[in-house]
Formats: C-alpha cells, structure tokens, sequence
C-alpha cells in the first residue's frame, strides 16, 4: 500500500513538472505576450494541480489536504484575476500583437 | 448588509484557518486580514440578490479539473513540440452579460479555460479574446461557457 501511495506521489510530481517545463519552454518559445501567458498560465496551473495531487496522500491529516487544495486554488485566483489585465495591458501598449 | 459582511468575515477566516493554521496569536492576524478583505470585498463586489445553483455550480466546479488538464495538455505540447508554432489570433467576442463585475468574474473565469484568453474590452462591449490556435470556433465556446457560468451563479433569474 505505502509503495502504491509513493509511486503515486512520485509519478504525479513528475508529470507536474513535466508541464512546469513546458511552460517554461512555452515562455521562451511563444511569440507574443499574451501567447506566453497562455503557457505561464495554464501549464503551470496544471503543473502546480498535479503536484497538489500528488502531495495529498502524504498530508498531515485532512488540515494538511485543505492547505494544500487552497494554494492551488490562491494561484488559480491570482493568475484568473492578473492575467486577463496584463493581456489588456499587452494589447494596448502594441496593438500589432 | 450586516448579514453578507458578517459571511464573507466568516469564510475568510475559514481560509485564513486553513492555509495558516489554527493558532492563537496568528488568530489576531488572521481576524484582522479578514476583516480588511470584507470591507474590501464589500466595495469592490457589493452583495446581490443573485443566488447560485447548487448543481449547476457543482457541475461547473467539478467540469473545472478537466478543463484545467485540457488546457494544459493543449498549451504543453504546442511548447514542447518543437514542429509546432502556436498560430494566434486576437477574435473580437460579444457577451451577453452586461459590462460590470459578474462580466468581469466570467471573463477571469475563462481565462483558466482550454486555448482563451480575455484581453480587455475593444469597442461597443465587445471583447478581445485572445487564443492560442485560431483553428477552433472561440466565439461559439466562450458563448457556450458564458451560458453555463450565467445559470451556475444563478445571474439570469
């Protein structure tokens, strides 16, 4: 059971990281501002979701599970609310992108 | 206004609980921070009468994991293909909302969804969404999510 638990935990933070990468990748790679913040964003919020998956068996205790499941939702909120506006702000200062 | 403020405390010291942990001298902290983010909370986002539906709310919470692996999925092997550019376009969107603060929830809300990105409003309410590949019909799926996001808070009674 406790060998089952650890390859969970071990599979689901490499795949985590593996989207941390890509996002990455996609922040070097992307043309635009707005395109980079499509890769900042979204692989890194799946990046961040899985590595919360992963750490939940390990929690202490159902406090731990919470705490871990609120970070993930604290940066959903944050990137939701700031990245439409750096978009706009994108947009507006060069309108050719 | 007693009623909502006192609510939108409590939850916030539920969350202030619950990622700082339950002490008694960051009680004093968190009862502090909490009561700042009401009143903030109350001016930015004054209380309605709108209430969500519980189902479809749940629906639209529980869709939201899928969404999340789907855009990822999606913007991780454009990145990593190295074939493959993205190909993106700015599309102009017209909402159904009308401009104010549950427009701007939805628009916050799409952009953790697959391939969009809201970028401001460009002339006569419409929207500039911003998308990852241009391929797909952005316009139809924004309108199909506005929809969903409309009936789960319960904004079109």
């Amino acid at each position: 059971m406790t060998l089952l638990v650890d390859a969970f935990t071990i599979l689901a933070v490499l795949a985590g990281l593996v989207f941390f990468i890509a996002g990455t990748t996609g922040l070097l790679r992307f043309p635009d501002t707005a395109s980079r913040l499509h890769a900042l964003t979204k692989a890194d919020h799946l990046g961040l979701g899985l590595i919360v998956l992963g750490l939940l068996p390990r929690a202490a205790g159902i406090d731990g599970a919470l705490r871990l499941l609120a970070i993930w939702g604290l940066v959903l909120l944050s990137s939701a609310a700031v990245g439409p506006m750096i978009a706009r702000l994108a947009r507006l200062r060069r309108p050719g992108e | 206004m007693a009623g909502p403020a006192v609510f939108r405390f409590a939850l916030l010291l539920l969350l202030w609980f619950v990622v700082a942990g339950v002490t008694a001298d960051g009680a004093a902290v968190g009862a502090a921070a909490a009561l700042l983010a009401s009143w903030a909370s109350l001016h930015l986002m004054p209380p309605t009468r709108d209430w969500p539906r519980p189902a479809a709310l749940a629906r639209l919470l529980l869709r939201f994991p899928w969404q999340a692996l789907r855009a990822g999925t999606e913007v991780a092997l454009i990145a990593l293909d190295p074939r493959r550019r993205p190909s993106p376009a700015t599309i102009a969107w017209m909402p159904r909302l009308p401009p104010g603060g549950a427009l701007d929830a939805f628009l916050a809300y799409a952009s953790l969804l697959p391939g969009t990105l809201p970028a401001g409003e460009i002339a006569d309410g419409a929207i500039a969404i911003h998308a990852l590949d241009a391929s797909t019909d952005i316009a139809a799926a924004m309108t199909m999510e506005e929809a969903r996001f409309t009936h789960a808070f319960g904004l079109d009674a």
